[in-house]
């Protein structure tokens, strides 16, 4: 069961509760969309092996939980994240308002280099939407975000976002923008490419350095 | 008379008017009349009147008397005579009279006979005419009667040619029946008038058209493999039997079955194979159909052969009934026998049909699922897939009796190869969770637990957090189990019902389903258990409020914190801790339906938790600068090493059985002096694990329930050998930190700096001991750092200090054996050194005592034991070092032989094993 990819990439999906985070990496991994999900608690774990550019590239997508009182939790996983979904609700302007919050803590925590897509999620539900596709485009703009409105129950976009920011992430190794060498860049060579990261080596135990035998 | 008359007449005067004389005479005629003798009017034949007188001559002859005698006589003729003249001429008119009558009539005969010759001339001439007509009428009638034959036969030779047309009607009508008799009176019609040319052709038209006829009711007994239908298949039965064909038919029936078996599964495979060949055989169907809508695929299956399950099992039911009603034990007639040899011989097959058609049927099955490549399966998918084919045994339980053997195998091994295989996946998800754990603690409800978690849901009645009643649990267990096949059994007879055209399979196409409803578990779990539980558990809002207010004032620095010693039940879990717990949930759920093969998945769960408890200690010790053995009991050591067996740490193929070995996470920051080298993280670490071993724990007796009795020893074994022991664990990983507390070089230094052959007894500890205080003054600050994040207890903020304490104690009798000379005076400020550092732990820490003091303690007292004393402490105290041994007896013993030989011992020591 080994499975063989060129390069794996560490995703995160963040955003408010409720926005559907989680039925949009579901609905991604190819899980049926469920009407009334849970929470999600603290977080929870999806891949994918995708192709994209020729290159067989292994998504490791972490599906983070939005509630407030999980923070802690979650921003232990933004590190060395290569790509990630900020995600907010159509119809909720606060999920929207927050998008600022999110983005800061993605950038500081996971890298700077990170590349992020904006998800306007729920796209189906056109009667009572909050936030205009304008006024998100906007704001992606001006934070340098690529955006998509998706609707994880129908699989509208769903797949475009996760691929397009892939591509993004394998454009800029490319250009050499990305360094998957460098540790905490959430990218790794997979078993088809011969290179792999040094970095990963285990340190070796440190013997015993305290005189005393305890 | 008339010659009397005559006589009488000849008496009288012949031609004198008599009657003149009449009067005179006649008295005297009659007289005379009357004296003739009688004699003489006899018949002149008979008598001689002239003889009768000779004879009768008087006598004496006289003549005188002949004279009297003659006039006499001559006197009776005249009368005589005269009276017939008279009588005469009296009756002449009426002669006459008579005479003209008679005339009369011969002329009247003559008319008549002229009459007759005439009718008869008449007569015979329309006597004549008559004849000709009544031939002709003769004729005619004939006529028509051959013309009606013609006719009938006509009439027959155009029914015969509409037969065909006939039957076709009869047949599209379902008349079965009758259309069989309809062709065979014409064929046997058809013999009877041989004569005509048409007819000979038209025979082998019949014949056709009852050929095609039974080809008909082929196709119609071929459609009753599909669907049973009571009326029809009567009116087949009575079509065959007037053909004398019901045993063909039965196996022809049979037949029908077997083929329908294996087109209704191509059907069934059909729709969801991409391409399709015509050459394509039903396992490379089945081969190519798309994982994805492999589980629809095999329901589609199921559900169809059940459809022809359903048909036959109607059809032996039929028969069951028809026979009872029909059997009539009169043996005298071989007809009879011969009818119920039959008979017997269709109920024989028709039984052994019951297991032939489930073997096809599970040959069918099987061959779907070898080649469908289950292991792929998504979980809820896989659970779908056993419940389909739970439902199938059951079906066939009922069908047949059959307890399905094959497939029950089947799925057992199935089974077995998915769950390693989903456990793979599983155990591949949780290295990857451990890898990127933050070790941050999830904000849950002190009051959380396992039941908690939806995947936990149903286990509600079976896992009692606070009291552990196996035996109630046991019996639950049992008890419900055995209902079920029952039940089970009369709610799958209900499909085998004619008139229902659902299916037992039907729920599966149902999105709403859930497993349970597939496993037909606990039906009345629903409405039963929701007595004491908020219904936001269920949907995991287990966070507790006061918990988020704790979270959200630490964050904003505000220390509003209970005690940390006051705190009993602290819940310390990790997201990976939650992970594992789930997928135990998922697991369990696998057992429930899989109760076969429990153990098995009892083992992976178990083996999550080894994975988890592993990388724990590899994580949290691999920085563990003092090596020791006593930090480690015995089982923990032990159980690690069982561990460590089943874990590939080498990296290299993944092939191998065994399981990667998580890499050193790099984003934890275990050297920052601030953090304690990352205590909080290790303390979540350890404690989740251990709150993991409690919930495990808090399974055992369901798990215990669910396995064989034989079984159970292994899953005690693991309950006393691993998830007892992870509170052991606490010590080599608190060690890590505690032993950071004090920089043992420098500490070492100061301590080296100490006179130790001083002659009094000082009064003042020395300066090393503050400089050890200072140190561990700091630690306690950062301690209670972390017990702002993290809501420690009593037990591990204990166990903390224990490991601070057991570094010092241990670091004393380093720095105590560091001394070369020592006199009692410098034994004695050892003594006051470690008291007055003892002091201040037991303030810092609240150990009362504080734990490993006796090390130290008796080490620097040895000191003053005699000779003899001193050879058995060397001899005994084998968890001091031979350093601290030698340097004991450097001090301790002034005598040089007693040196030399108390060194000689210790020195020995290394040699003996």
């Amino acid at each position: 069961m080994s499975e063989s990819y060129d390069y794996l990439f560490k995703f995160l999906v963040i955003g408010s509760a409720g926005t559907g985070k989680s039925s949009l990496l579901n609905t991604f991994i190819g899980n049926k969309f469920k009407e009334d999900r849970c929470h999600t608690i603290g977080v929870e774990f999806g891949s994918k092996i995708v192709t994209i550019g020729g290159k067989s590239t292994k998504l490791q997508i972490w599906d983070t939980a939005g509630q407030e009182r999980f923070r802690s939790v979650t921003r232990s996983y933004y590190r060395g994240a290569a790509g990630a979904l900020l995600v907010y609700d159509i119809t909720s302007r606060d999920s929207f308002n927050a998008l600022a919050n999110w983005l800061r803590d993605a950038r500081t925590l996971a890298s700077p280099n990170i590349v992020i897509l904006l998800v306007g999620n729920k796209k189906d539900l056109e009667e009572p939407r909050e936030v205009t596709f304008t006024e998100a485009s906007q704001f992606a703009q001006e934070n340098e975000l690529m955006f998509l409105e998706t609707s994880a129950k129908t699989g509208e976009n769903v797949a475009e976002a996760f691929l397009n920011c892939s591509k993004t992430i394998l454009a800029k190794i490319v250009t050499g923008e990305l360094d998957p060498e460098r540790i905490g860049s959430g990218i790794q060579y997979g078993a088809n490419t011969s290179k792999r990261l040094s970095a990963s080596k285990k340190p070796a135990r440190t013997p015993s350095e305290c005189a005393c035998r305890v | 008379m008339l010659s009397e008359d005559g006589m009488e007449n000849r008496h009288g005067p012949p031609g004198v008017n008599s009657r003149s004389l009449s009067a005179a005479h006649s008295a005297a005629d009659l007289e005379v009349l009357r004296e003739i003798e009688h004699v003489y009017f006899s018949p002149p034949s008979e008598f001689d009147a002239g003889r009768y007188v000779l004879e009768h001559a008087p006598s004496p002859l006289t003549c005188q008397a002949v004279e009297q005698m003659f006039t006499k006589l001559k006197r009776q003729q005249q009368v005589v005579s005269g009276k017939a003249l008279h009588l005469i001429s009296q009756q002449r008119d009426n002669c006459d009279r008579e005479f003209a009558e008679i005339q009369n009539i011969r002329e009247q005969l003559a008319k008549t006979l002229e009459t007759c010759r005439q009718a008869r001339e008449h007569l015979r001439n329309s006597s004549n005419h008559l004849t000709i007509s009544t031939f002709v009428i003769l004729a005619n009638v004939r006529k028509r009667q051959i013309i009606r034959s013609v006719l009938k036969s006509l009439e027959l030779l155009r029914s015969l040619r509409s037969v065909e047309r006939d039957v076709a009607e009869l047949l599209n009508k379902k008349e079965y029946f009758e259309a069989i008799e309809l062709i065979l009176k014409s064929r046997k019609a058809a013999s009877n008038h041989k004569e005509y040319t048409c007819i000979a052709d038209l025979a082998t038209r019949l014949q056709d058209t009852l050929d095609m006829t039974e080809e008909k009711l082929d196709s119609v007994l071929a459609s009753i493999c599909y669907n049973f239908d009571e009326k029809t298949f009567r009116k087949l039965r009575k079509a065959y039997t007037l053909l004398g064909k019901t045993q063909a038919a039965m196996e022809q029936l049979h037949m029908h079955y077997s083929s329908a078996v294996n087109e209704t599964s191509i059907e069934a495979v059909k729709p969801y194979v991409g391409e399709i060949s015509i050459e394509m055989k039903f396992q490379e169907m089945c081969q190519a159909v798309q994982p994805t809508k492999a589980p629809i695929c095999l329901l589609n299956l199921c559900e169809n052969l059940f459809l022809i399950m359903r048909s036959y099992y109607l059809l032996v039911n039929w028969h069951a009934k028809y026979d009872e009603e029909e059997t009539v034990p009169s043996t005298s007639n071989v007809f009879e026998i011969e009818r119920n040899v039959s008979r017997e011989y269709i109920r024989q097959k028709l039984k052994a049909g019951l297991i032939r058609i489930w073997h096809d049927v599970q040959a069918k099955v099987s061959t779907f699922l070898k080649s469908s490549g289950l292991e792929e399966y998504p979980f809820e998918k896989f659970i779908q897939m056993l419940g389909i084919l739970r439902k199938l045994t059951q079906v066939a339980e009922v069908f047949c009796g059959d307890k399905s053997d094959i497939l029950q195998d089947f799925i057992k091994t199935q089974s077995v190869s998915y769950i390693k295989n989903y456990h793979r996946g599983r155990m591949e998800e949780l290295k990857l969770f451990l890898e990127n754990e933050g070790w941050e603690q999830c904000p849950v409800k002190s009051t959380f637990n396992l039941l908690n978690l939806q995947e936990f849901k149903q286990f509600k009645k079976y896992i009692n957090p606070s009291k552990s009643d196996t035996s109630m649990v046991k019996t639950l267990s049992d008890g419900t189990s055995s209902v079920h096949s029952q039940d089970d059994s009369v709610y799958i007879a209900k499909y085998f019902n004619q008139k229902t055209n659902h299916t037992p399979f039907e729920m599966f196409r149902n999105e709403n389903i859930t497993n349970d409803d597939i496993f037909g578990l606990e039906p009345e779990l629903e409405p039963s258990d929701e007595s004491d539980d908020e219904p936001e558990e269920l949907k995991r809002e287990f966070v507790d409020e006061v918990d988020r207010h704790e979270y959200s004032t630490t964050n904003n620095n505000e220390k509003v914190l209970e005690s940390p010693s006051k705190v009993k039940e602290s819940v310390i879990v990790t997201n990976t801790t939650l992970s594992v717990l789930r997928n135990c949930g998922q697991y369990l759920q696998i057992c429930r339906y899989l109760p076969q093969i429990s153990l098995e998945v009892v083992m992976l769960m178990n083996q999550l938790f080894d994975y988890y408890f592993y990388t724990v200690h590899l994580f949290f010790t691999s920085d563990l600068e003092v090596a020791s053995s006593t930090l480690y009991t015995t089982k923990l050591s032990g159980s690690l090493k069982r561990i460590s067996n089943s874990i590939d740490s080498n990296a290299g193929d993944s092939d191998t059985k065994a399981f990667l070995c998580p890499d050193l996470p790099q984003h934890l920051d275990m050297a920052s002096e601030d953090s304690l080298h990352g205590l909080t993280e290790r303390i979540i670490a350890v404690e989740s694990v251990i709150f993991l071993a409690k919930q495990y724990e808090l399974l055992q007796p369901y798990l215990e329930s669910i396995v064989a009795s034989h079984q159970k020893l292994i899953l005690e074994h693991f309950k006393d050998n691993t998830l007892a022991v992870v509170v052991d664990l606490r010590m080599p990983v608190y060690m890590c930190s505690a032993s950071k507390a004090v920089d043992a070089r420098s500490a070492l230094i100061a301590m080296s700096q100490v006179r130790w052959d001083v002659k009094n007894v000082a009064v003042e500890h020395s300066p090393y001991i503050d400089m050890i205080t200072r140190k561990i003054q700091v630690f306690a600050l950062r301690l209670e750092n972390i017990a702002a994040k993290v809501t420690l207890n009593i037990e591990v903020l204990n166990s903390i200090w224990s490991m601070v304490s057991k570094f010092i104690v241990h670091l004393l009798v380093e720095g105590f054996s560091n001394a070369t000379k020592c006199s009692n005076g410098g034994r004695g400020l050892m003594q006051l050194d470690y008291r007055q550092l003892f002091v201040k732990l037991e303030k810092i820490s609240g150990l009362k005592p504080v734990p490993y003091q006796d090390y130290v303690d008796r080490y620097v007292k040895a000191y003053y034991l005699p000779r003899k004393g001193l050879e058995e402490f060397i001899r005994e105290r084998t968890e001091y070092s031979n350093k601290h041994l030698l340097a004991l007896i450097t001090c301790a013993c002034e005598n040089k032989r007693d040196r030399q030989a108390l060194t000689a011992i210790i020195e020995g020591k290394d040699v003996q094993p």
